[in-house]
């Protein structure tokens, strides 16, 4: 039986040379989500990491702990890693899209207004996707805007088409919208935090003052 | 906190592999780290980076699930409830840092799964220093002021480095462990400048921990060859021994300012080197703890394990809700 320091693990009477455990399962530690945060009201959502979850839910609650616990957030998106469809990586100083070499197809004749552009896209069976970008390997990806689109391939198409003049970028994310859990604007309470934490930042650890008065008191 | 990942690198004469590596995928990925781009996860990389990162980060994180053990037995015994709380605050962060580290490892290819199987089946490491037990309160803040203090100077060199995945996860890391640091100096401090029993505790806390701390680093560079290619490649950023050396020189002072003694008699800065001179670590034993014989190994992995099955039926439930998938890496 193993002996600890600590009763508490003592009183557990864990075997002192257990056998080996089985590989684990897949899934054991669930499918991987990313998460993207907003740091400040009206900023772009940017990529923050990914979490381990058995469903959207949990991952944004699990997210939330994460990357919002210790910093200013006021936002959250959560999307499973397999719904994420992603270009090649090219280097720091180039475009991913011009080596996005099919076109779409050709619009004929004047373009009609938004709301009906949207309203026939949507009845065409097309939905909304979010695009993000890459600028700087290293760096995180940061959500630039929306297309509509019927496939992942035609949205990342669309987005060449909307937002392919920007440079650099090394990497393009795309996630049909649907597939995103966002956070509530209604729920915003849930991103304040408490003041009392307070001893979770450096800046509350003041020892200066106590080290020069004891080296006064040696002397 | 708790990088010291520099003591399980590959030996000097293992086979590199290069030879079978595609010559000229193999020049554009050095050309690109010598520009100061970042390996991203889709990249072409040789084996031995793969190889090479998954030790290392994999390492990283079991040390941060395991360097939580020592500490957190100490919560409920912390003196006073804002310590309690912080501490509390710090061994969540440290487990938190464990998620990320993990999740970059697993952008390289090998599964969490995997990677809790070899931590509790022995077959990973993780920092030998959590090894050591912390019997008192002051053996606790010795781990949250220098042993985080050792870590920041491995973070901070291993935050520069040429892999995308690792680097993001330890900017996070690193701007959480300033916090860690502070607290440990504050916790440290307030014993060292108080009682005599508060004063002589923490000095036997420090004598106890000293031996350990300088092992922290890795074996002497004299006596790990391997490093030049892992050096070029960035993804070891310092030697050991120069680590060593910056931990010394920014930590030793402010040990000596608070009227604790190093139980070391040659430590000393030589002023024509500019180097630390110490007495030689006892290198066999770290080779003996890392293999297994050391005071809190078994306590250590038995702990982890007991956590591992106790929840076991928490993720079989939950896993049932899961969508039959196929298992897919995250994504940076």
């Amino acid at each position: 039986m193993l002996t600890s320091l600590d009763p508490r693990i003592t009183r557990l009477h864990l075997p002192d040379a257990p056998p080996s455990i089985e590989p684990k399962e897949a899934f054991d530690q669930f499918e991987t989500y990313e998460a993207f945060h907003q740091k400040k009201e009206g900023t772009a959502y940017t990529y923050v990491g990914p979490v381990h979850a058995p469903t959207a839910d949990v991952a944004f609650l699990f997210a939330k702990e994460q990357y919002s616990r210790r910093f200013p957030c006021t936002g959250m998106w959560v999307a499973p890693t397999r719904a994420i469809s992603l270009t090649r990586y090219v280097g720091d100083t180039e475009s991913v899209y011009d080596f996005v070499t099919e076109q779409l197809p050709a619009q004929t004749g004047a373009e009609p207004d938004e709301s009906v552009q949207q309203a026939e896209a949507y009845a065409r069976g097309e939905e909304d996707y979010a695009i993000f970008h890459l600028k700087k390997r290293g760096k995180a990806h940061v959500h630039v805007g929306m297309v509509r689109a019927a496939s992942p391939d035609e949205a990342l198409l669309q987005a060449k088409a909307v937002f392919g003049e920007q440079r650099p970028v090394v990497n393009v994310w795309v996630v049909r919208w649907a597939d995103v859990l966002t956070s509530d604007d209604e729920d915003r309470d849930i991103w304040s935090t408490t003041p009392e934490k307070k001893y979770r930042d450096a800046i509350a650890y003041k020892v200066q003052d106590r080290i020069d008065r004891f080296k006064q008191e040696q002397q | 906190m708790y990088g010291s990942v520099s003591t399980h690198d590959i030996p000097a004469q293992a086979p590199t592999g290069l030879e079978n590596e595609d010559p000229q995928l193999l020049a554009e990925f050095e050309a690109r780290i010598a520009r100061g781009e970042k390996i991203e996860p889709d990249d072409y990389m040789p084996a031995l980076y793969r190889k090479q990162l998954i030790r290392m980060i994999e390492q990283h994180a079991h040390s941060e699930i395991i360097g939580s053990l020592p500490e957190g037995t100490w919560i409920t015994r912390a003196p006073g409830f804002r310590r309690k709380m912080a501490q509390m605050a710090k061994v969540q962060d440290e487990v938190g840092h464990a998620q990320l580290l993990y999740s970059a490892a697993e952008t390289l290819g090998k599964t969490r799964e995997e990677m809790i199987t070899d931590l509790i089946n022995g077959k990973s490491k993780y920092s030998n220093v959590f090894n050591y037990p912390t019997p008192t309160w002051a053996d606790s803040n010795v781990i949250s002021w220098l042993i985080d203090a050792g870590a920041i100077v491995n973070q901070m060199a291993n935050a520069k480095g040429s892999y995308g995945p690792y680097c993001r996860a330890l900017e996070r890391i690193c701007a959480e462990e300033s916090f860690h640091l502070k607290y440990g100096h504050d916790a440290v401090v307030h014993m060292a400048t108080g009682t005599p029993t508060q004063r002589r505790m923490m000095q036997e806390a420090l004598n106890r921990w000293w031996p350990p701390i300088m092992t922290f680093f890795g074996p002497a560079d004299k006596m790990s060859q391997h490093t030049e290619i892992l050096m070029r490649w960035k993804v070891k950023m310092a030697s050991n021994d120069d680590c060593r050396q910056q931990f010394l020189d920014m930590y030793v002072p402010k040990i000596l300012e608070i009227g604790l003694t190093i139980p070391d008699p040659k430590l000393r800065k030589n002023e024509e080197t500019g180097k630390w001179e110490y007495t030689e670590p006892d290198w066999d034993e770290l080779r003996r703890v890392i293999n297994g014989d050391g005071p809190c190994n078994k306590e250590r992995l038995a702990v982890r394990r007991a956590a591992e099955e106790n929840g076991a039926w928490v993720r079989r439930a939950l896993q049932a809700k899961q969508q039959a998938a196929k298992h897919v890496r995250p994504l940076a």
